[in-house]
């Protein structure tokens, strides 16, 4: 696609960046189809093709972000469903992630917006800080009476805490910094991002990853100084806070591999995965060592599901006889382009794996999306889980927290993939299965 | 009455343009094989392209024939038979039905868009017509489409004009699309179904995957019209599968087990099929012209079929169903009555009609077709003025005062 | 650069009350009128050519469209019909003075019926969508143009979309039962319906292509068809383009109607390779896809038969699909080619006339001199079996003067497609980008016939305007003919 960018323009990386990435895109319009946003509102502004002659417009000129161009790339829930579609190999991440840097320093946004931001980028990656608004939002659950306004700020802090779980689980101290031995020989060592909000929402996730890792001769270094990977503010703009967050998890992991050695930095939030693959194009124009270091970091990180395709996995218990609801996180098949793993894991674990139709279409969850842009995250929800329902499975399975934070219900328990991979290999029953064979048995 | 018959394009053109000058209506014809079918024309003059005939092009690598109008389709047929072709459509021979004789022409069968019993599977005459030229009614020559299978270039006139009934143009030249012969055909014979088991059955067996290529159904009475169907002394439901030899047995099995619900199926040879899809394909089990009656054509939703075979049977008349259904041939009374009768049936079964063959003081007071809307109808009325301005040609064919 | 009309004065005088006057009509989201949220819909797939509209409406009824059409051409409004937006004619292209109507919201599926094997859906309905939606049946739509997850069935309609597989299913024309239209000056009529055929002219015949300039499609009656048992794609790689046309040559008068008989010729398959990871032979000059259909025995014997054929032009490769995935691996290689050129090249026109099969070694020989003349690289992709040429232009849009030349080299392509018995488009239709062509293939007296329908459709010519008929004559209706 033809491009106006001034040579004076071109001069600064990042723009000379996203001309390169505008310029592949030849406008064929094949996005559109797999965005969820424009299967829903009809817009062409809100499919990829919009935003990107949106972005495209509002570099060339140079001027502050408009509060339309806000409105529609608000919008985008980078689920990037359309880099999984495109011909040309558009690389639509790096582009909205630009503009919403753009956005964050051109674009005054109203007080409320700035405020719930600040608020979420503040302690959602703060395990300790998110804990206890958590346990206020459930104490503060019987007043939503008080919110029943149409307004945005009414409807996005109704949505938070719908969001909030009626029962917080106990917070584990397997996240603490230290070494998990591995049992038996020692065949590869790791370090796991223990994480930021998965930690506190369920820590049985990681818990599950340490004993499935060990069990399998993997030594699990949760390291001293690692935290939060810095998605939650990329994906609002915050670059700095962002960058922050990622610099602390290279200097932890960097740390590691002088001491001890890793063959792989393990994450089990696909989210968080997509961007600790990134930290080497985030750091592209970092001084040394960063550089390197981050580049680094990226090229080991691996999501659980490929680390296990890689070292291979075996169940010890008898097939199950459940069918599960594969639900694939965008951020894994979209961001990472990791399809096959999780179902193959999982098929030879012995569940039953059931594809609902619209796999390609995200949940609404999306990082923050679900608490920033509620209406549009709850129509996905309620169409996602139609699809669900529809296969008929027993209960769902994903490998990201945010997925399963969203689709949690009365209908049908959701449980992370590598939870059922544990159990199967020995680990314990997880909450999850015992609630959906509980009917069955009652029977 | 006279009548013009000229072999060159040039000259069509120029009688074309004349009668537009003298506003003299004009009767367009190949052989007239099909001159009593929807509303009767008022023209002294009948212009014949009987004489505009020949094969102008066969490409049988590119699956193309061109042939001028007066071409008869039995020549067509030869022809690509001869190098193992066939026309997709596999057009009806009317004339036994019609009580008209002699060799329908190719223009005839295109002005008429008639189609056989493939039709449900492999599209109408106007599916395969690929380019045309014709003379319009100022007397200009126009050329549409072209010798190419996928041609979008411009408004489609190749489908306005098929099927105008010779109210728009006179089709001089005709490129159709024909596909490769099937090696081989086959039968499934349902005897023992009334109407609606047996559109069922057809919609079974055309919902498989066994590449079902004609399916219809006849009542006991038209079947024993038919030599290879009467030993079944019952109504019965066909089912035609053609293709290579290992296909057609392999399908006729699948079709046959997969039906089994429905009976048990017979499956005919290849010799005995042809007689019958001929039979089917040219209406003979309705009878040939027998007695005074009327004969409709009726296209409706396949599953609507049984409704129009019920109105039949009230009526006193014979029909059967073709297109899996979806065509009803019917022969009854020729009476204004028993044509509102069919035509009340068929509206309420959200299809259409054609009138075939009638009286022709009955066809002319009678709607051959369906009425349009009238916004539909002010449109029709615009079109067949931007093609024949003086409304000379084939003036009240389909519609009268078009 | 493609000429557009002058605009209207009177029309960009009235904008702010024709956007009232739309905004009365619409839900609020169904009315854009701001400049910068306007841009994103100057273009449609067909990016060298942009114009930014008055307003885009976006419709979700039947009724809406008719009440909007009826306030256009109350007020002399033109108007623009849009669906994905995938057109690479141009046949979306906006016009300074035009309200488009973008029927994307129209997106559903409103009955499907196996017995009868039809379903009635909306305009915004993407290709992909029918068959999704009828696939768990083992039914499927026929028509697969290589856009079809995107493209929406209105679009298709009014392009008469083909496809890789209409050598056997035909393209959208031979798959359509009916539809509900609304005219421009909004009234809504129903065309055909569940049944075979016309009783009367075949309106829905020369609807179908007529690119919006006849009426704008709000309801469209689909035949579906049940799915073959199974499918196999079989590639066959060649040292020549001649050697691989003849080979097509000589499959089709043995008598085999494969489904899909798909052509590349070097520089398409590489650029496609490098997107599908499909195994396609970078050694070779020409590749085909043959694709059959049948139960397993079934493919198996045609797939002998057809080896057997290839086998006699010296085939560097032949290999057959082993399963469903290396299947669509190889289709998603050729669907994804448009797009995948956009990987070796910033810009790409595409090409889509179509020729007479038996002349493709030649064409290619001089398209192949005509690339070297322009000094611009080509890729072709060929749907061998009804002569369905697509070459790729590629340039840098960049560069203006590489864009002229471009253009150039296109229309030459095209004239030689119809020098050779062809014609300008096969499948994606005229649009605004083959419209001053127009004269080539057709003269004078055909072009006024042609006009001559648009205007009992669109008296005043406000439906796509500047689109299909060349420039000189697609201001003003037709003159009738002289008494």
């Amino acid at each position: 696609m033809q491009t106006n960018f001034t040579p004076e323009q071109l001069r600064d990386p990042e723009i000379a960046v996203a001309n390169q990435i505008l310029r592949t895109c030849v406008h064929c319009g094949f996005c559109t189809a797999t965005c969820p946003t424009f299967v829903l509102l009809g817009d062409e502004l809100d499919s990829p093709r919009g935003r990107i002659y949106l972005i495209k417009d509002m570099l060339e000129s140079g001027r502050p972000a408009s509060e339309e161009v806000v409105r529609h790339v608000d919008r985008c829930l980078s689920c990037l469903a359309c880099m999984t579609t495109c011909p040309s190999g558009v690389d639509y991440m790096h582009l909205v992630d630009h503009a919403r840097a753009h956005i964050e320093e051109t674009y005054r946004r109203p007080w409320h917006d700035r405020a719930l931001r600040a608020l979420l980028a503040r302690v959602l990656p703060r395990p300790r800080l998110f804990r206890a608004a958590l346990i206020a939002a459930r104490l503060a659950r019987p007043l939503r009476f008080l919110l029943a306004g149409k307004g945005v700020l009414a409807r996005r802090l109704a949505a938070m805490l719908a969001m909030a779980p009626a029962r917080l689980p106990a917070p584990s101290p397997i996240e603490r910094p230290r070494a998990h031995p591995a049992a038996g020989p020692r065949r590869q060592r790791v370090a796991l991002l223990a994480g930021c909000a998965q930690q506190v929402l369920d820590p049985e996730i990681n818990a599950a990853t340490i004993r499935l890792l060990t069990r399998l001769g993997v030594e699990v270094v949760v390291a001293k100084g690692a935290g939060c990977c810095g998605a939650l503010t990329h994906h609002m703009g915050k670059h700095d806070d962002a960058m922050e967050a990622a610099r602390a998890n290279i200097a932890a992991w960097s740390h590691e591999i002088e001491a001890g050695g890793l063959d792989a930095v393990i994450i089990n939030a696909s989210g968080c995965g997509t961007t600790v693959k990134d930290y080497g194009f985030m750091f592209r124009g970092e001084p040394e060592p960063w550089r390197a270091r981050a580049a680094r970091i990226a090229a080991i990180a691996l999501d659980i599901s490929e680390f296990l395709t890689r070292i291979g996995y075996r169940p010890t218990r008898e097939p199950p006889g459940l069918t599960l609801a594969y639900h694939a996180a965008c951020s894994l098949q979209h961001g990472q382009q990791i399809t096959g793993e999780p179902k193959a894991l999982l098929r030879a674990a012995g569940f039953t794996v059931a594809e609902p139709a619209e796999g390609h279409l995200c949940c609404g969850s999306a990082g923050t999306y679900n608490l920033m842009q509620p209406d549009i995250a709850t129509r996905l929800r309620t169409r996602k889980l139609a699809n669900i329902v529809a296969t008929g499975a027993d209960l769902i399975a994903a490998g990201n927290i945010g997925c399963l934070t969203q689709l949690a219900s009365d209908t049908l328990p959701v449980v992370h993939t590598v939870q059922l991979l544990d159990w199967m290999a020995g680990g314990p029953e997880p909450a999850a299965v015992t609630k959906a064979r509980a009917p069955r048995l009652a029977h | 009455m006279s009548t013009l018959a000229p072999a060159e394009e040039a000259a069509i053109a120029q009688a074309i343009g004349e009668a537009r000058a003298r506003a003299t209506p004009l009767l367009l014809a190949g052989h007239a094989t099909k001159d009593g079918v929807l509303r009767p024309v008022q023209a002294e003059t009948t212009l014949s392209l009987k004489n505009h005939a020949g094969v102008t092009l066969y490409a049988p690598n590119e699956l193309i024939i061109s042939a001028r109008a007066g071409t008869t389709l039995a020549e067509i047929e030869a022809l690509v038979a001869s190098a193992g072709q066939q026309i997709i459509a596999e057009p009806p021979d009317l004339t036994a039905l019609l009580g008209t004789e002699g060799a329908q022409t190719l223009g005839g069968v295109v002005a008429c868009n008639l189609s056989g019993p493939r039709r449900v599977t492999a599209g109408a005459m106007r599916d395969h017509v690929m380019g045309l030229r014709a003379v319009n009614g100022a007397g200009e020559i126009i050329r549409a489409g072209g010798r190419v299978l996928k041609n979008v270039t411009g408004l489609d006139l190749c489908k306005l004009l098929t099927g105008s009934f010779g109210t728009l143009a006179a089709i001089t030249e005709i490129t159709l699309k024909v596909l490769p012969a099937a090696e081989t055909m086959a039968t499934l014979v349902l005897p023992g179904l009334a109407a609606r088991g047996g559109v069922a059955a057809l919609s079974a067996a055309l919902g498989a995957p066994f590449g079902a290529s004609a399916a219809a159904w006849l009542p006991r009475a038209q079947a024993e019209r038919v030599a290879e169907l009467a030993p079944f002394a019952a109504a019965v439901a066909l089912v035609r599968v053609e293709d290579f030899r290992p296909s057609v047995s392999y399908r006729g099995e699948r079709l046959r087990a997969l039906l089994t619900e429905f009976g048990a199926a017979e499956i005919l040879d290849e010799a005995a099929s042809r007689a019958v899809w001929r039979a089917v394909r040219d209406a003979a089990p309705l009878g040939e012209g027998e007695g005074n009656d009327a004969v409709w054509r009726v296209s409706v939703r396949p599953s609507a079929g049984p409704d129009i075979v019920a109105v039949v049977e009230t009526l006193g008349g014979r029909c059967f169903l073709d297109w899996g259904g979806g065509l009803a041939w019917i022969a009854a009374e020729a009476s204004a009555a028993t044509h509102r009768a069919i035509t009340q049936a068929a509206r309420a079964a959200g299809g259409v009609w054609w009138l075939m063959r009638a009286p022709d003081a009955l066809r002319a007071s009678l709607d051959v077709v369906p009425a349009e809307p009238a916004p539909l109808a002010a449109i029709a009325r615009r079109v067949k003025a931007a093609f024949d301005p003086a409304f000379i040609l084939n003036p009240g064919r389909i519609h009268a005062g078009l | 650069m493609i000429d557009l009309p002058a605009p209207n004065p009177a029309t960009l005088a009235a904008r702010e009350r024709i956007v009232a006057g739309l905004r009365a009509l619409l839900p609020e989201s169904g009315v854009i009128a701001e400049a910068l949220r306007l841009k994103p819909y100057e273009a449609d797939g067909l990016s060298a050519y942009r114009q930014v509209p008055l307003a885009v409406v976006l419709p979700e009824t039947t009724e809406q469209v008719a009440s909007v059409l009826r306030f256009c051409h109350e007020n002399g409004v033109r108007v623009v019909p849009r669906g994905a937006g995938t057109s690479l004619s141009g046949g979306a292209l906006p016009l300074a003075d035009a309200v488009v109507v973008g029927l994307m919201r129209m997106n559903r599926i409103l009955a499907i019926d196996y017995a009868d094997r039809l379903a009635v859906v909306e305009p915004g309905v993407t290709n992909i969508g029918i068959t999704e939606a009828v696939r768990g049946a083992g039914f499927f739509y026929a028509p697969d143009p290589s856009s079809q997850l995107a493209c929406m069935i209105g679009g298709n309609v009014n392009m008469n979309s083909g496809g890789a597989h209409c050598l056997k299913y035909g393209v959208t024309a031979n798959n359509l039962l009916g539809l509900k239209i609304v005219t421009i000056d909004g009234e809504i009529i129903e065309i055909g319906g569940a049944h075979l055929d016309a009783a009367g002219y075949d309106w829905l015949g020369i609807l179908t292509g007529s690119e919006g300039q006849l009426a704008i499609v709000t309801e469209v009656t689909v035949r579906i068809l049940r799915g073959p048992e199974g499918a196999r794609a079989m590639l066959v790689a060649f040292r020549g383009n001649e050697i691989a046309g003849a080979c097509v040559d000589a499959i089709i008068t043995s008598g085999i109607i494969p489904v899909a008989l798909e052509f590349m010729d070097r520089p398409a398959i590489h650029a496609c390779e490098a997107f599908a990871h499909a195994g396609y032979p970078l050694d070779a000059e020409a590749m085909l896809i043959i694709e059959v259909e049948g139960s397993i025995a079934e493919q198996d014997d045609l797939l002998a038969r057809i080896g057997a054929i290839c086998r006699r032009f010296d085939p560097i490769s032949l290999r057959i699909s082993q399963s469903a995935e290396e299947s669509a691996a190889i289709w998603k290689g050729r669907k994804g080619a448009f797009g995948a050129i956009g990987r070796i090249s910033p810009d790409y026109l595409c090409m889509d006339g179509t020729i007479p099969t038996g002349r493709l070694p030649e064409v290619l020989r001089r398209i192949g001199e005509m690339s070297e003349s322009y000094g611009l690289k080509v890729a072709n992709i060929f749907h061998a079996g009804d002569g369905n040429l697509h070459p790729l232009i590629m340039f840098d849009a960049n560069d203006p003067e590489s864009f002229h030349r471009a253009e150039a080299f296109g229309a030459d392509i095209l004239k030689l497609c119809v020098e050779v018995g062809g014609c300008l488009t096969g499948e994606h239709g005229v649009g605004v980008e083959k419209r001053d062509l127009m004269t080539v293939q057709f003269n004078s007296v055909e072009l006024d016939q042609q006009r001559r329908i648009k205007t009992a459709f669109d008296p005043d010519w406000l439906l796509n305007t500047a689109k299909v008929f060349p420039l000189t004559a697609a201001l003003a209706p037709a003159v009738p003919h002289a008494a």
